[in-house]
């Protein structure tokens, strides 16, 4: 028995070109990829930070090399990107009941909001500017 | 029901997502603006990261932050190299988690390095 199944063509590498919902989806996925850059280079840093002040003031000149500054303005963009994507689906994966109904989505993601504010606030204020 | 093992690399994935999602911005703000303009510089100084990172209480959260961050990556790379064609998900898996241990390995030690 030999049945031809219908197989949709399909490129491997532009699927995503094809629909706004995919190219949403293609959007925050590979944030992923700038993300993992991003902490690979943070953990370099912290060996650099180890072998003293030479070897970190290598890693911050590294931080300003043209290649450096474009990288992390990427990295800053692909960044929002993720926590919008990721607060944007917090309603579905978390369903907060309050007697007879459930809190409304917006109220969840708003607070998330908040509580980014209040941690980069935090953060700005221990690095000394803010 | 079957019994699955992915409920780990969805749990790390999960817990990254969320970490990344509050607290990378602001970091990138601070090596960035840095970078582009200087400002931080004094946080970012040599003594000032050494005293910091000395501290036992930010060693853990640094732990926290960069071993959730390279799992919930790696668990993701795993998804787009799907996403664009690669079907040996095994081969894929292996690498992926593969190099998040490693740099799991290479936080640890980095840190103890400070």
């Amino acid at each position: 028995m030999s049945r031809k199944p219908y197989v949709r063509q399909m490129s491997k590498t532009s699927w995503f070109l094809t629909h706004s919902r995919y190219k949403h989806y293609i959007l925050h996925e590979v944030t992923c990829i700038f993300i993992a850059i991003y902490a690979v280079i943070l953990i370099f840093g912290l060996f650099r930070l180890g072998q003293g002040p030479e070897a970190w003031q290598g890693w911050l000149d590294g931080l300003r090399s043209p290649l450096g500054v474009i990288f992390q303005i990427l990295a800053f963009g692909f960044a929002m990107i993720h926590t919008w994507s990721w607060f944007k689906v917090v309603p579905q994966a978390m369903r907060i009941q309050r007697g007879e109904s459930f809190v409304p989505g917006n109220l969840i993601i708003g607070a998330h909001y908040g509580v980014l504010a209040i941690i980069s606030l935090f953060v700005l204020i221990l690095a000394g500017v803010a | 029901m079957a019994r699955s093992s992915k409920a780990i690399p969805w749990l790390l994935f999960a817990g990254g997502g969320t970490v990344t999602a509050f607290i990378l911005p602001v970091m990138i703000l601070i090596t960035g603006l840095f970078a582009l303009f200087g400002v931080f510089s004094g946080a970012l100084s040599y003594e000032t990261m050494q005293a910091f990172v000395g501290n036992w209480l930010i060693k853990i959260i640094l732990f926290g932050i960069l071993f959730l961050t390279l799992w919930h990556a790696a668990h993701r790379l795993r998804v787009v190299a799907h996403d664009f064609g690669i079907r040996a998900d095994t081969g894929v898996a292996i690498v992926v988690y593969g190099l998040a241990a490693v740099g799991t390995v290479a936080t640890v030690i980095a840190l103890l390095s400070v």
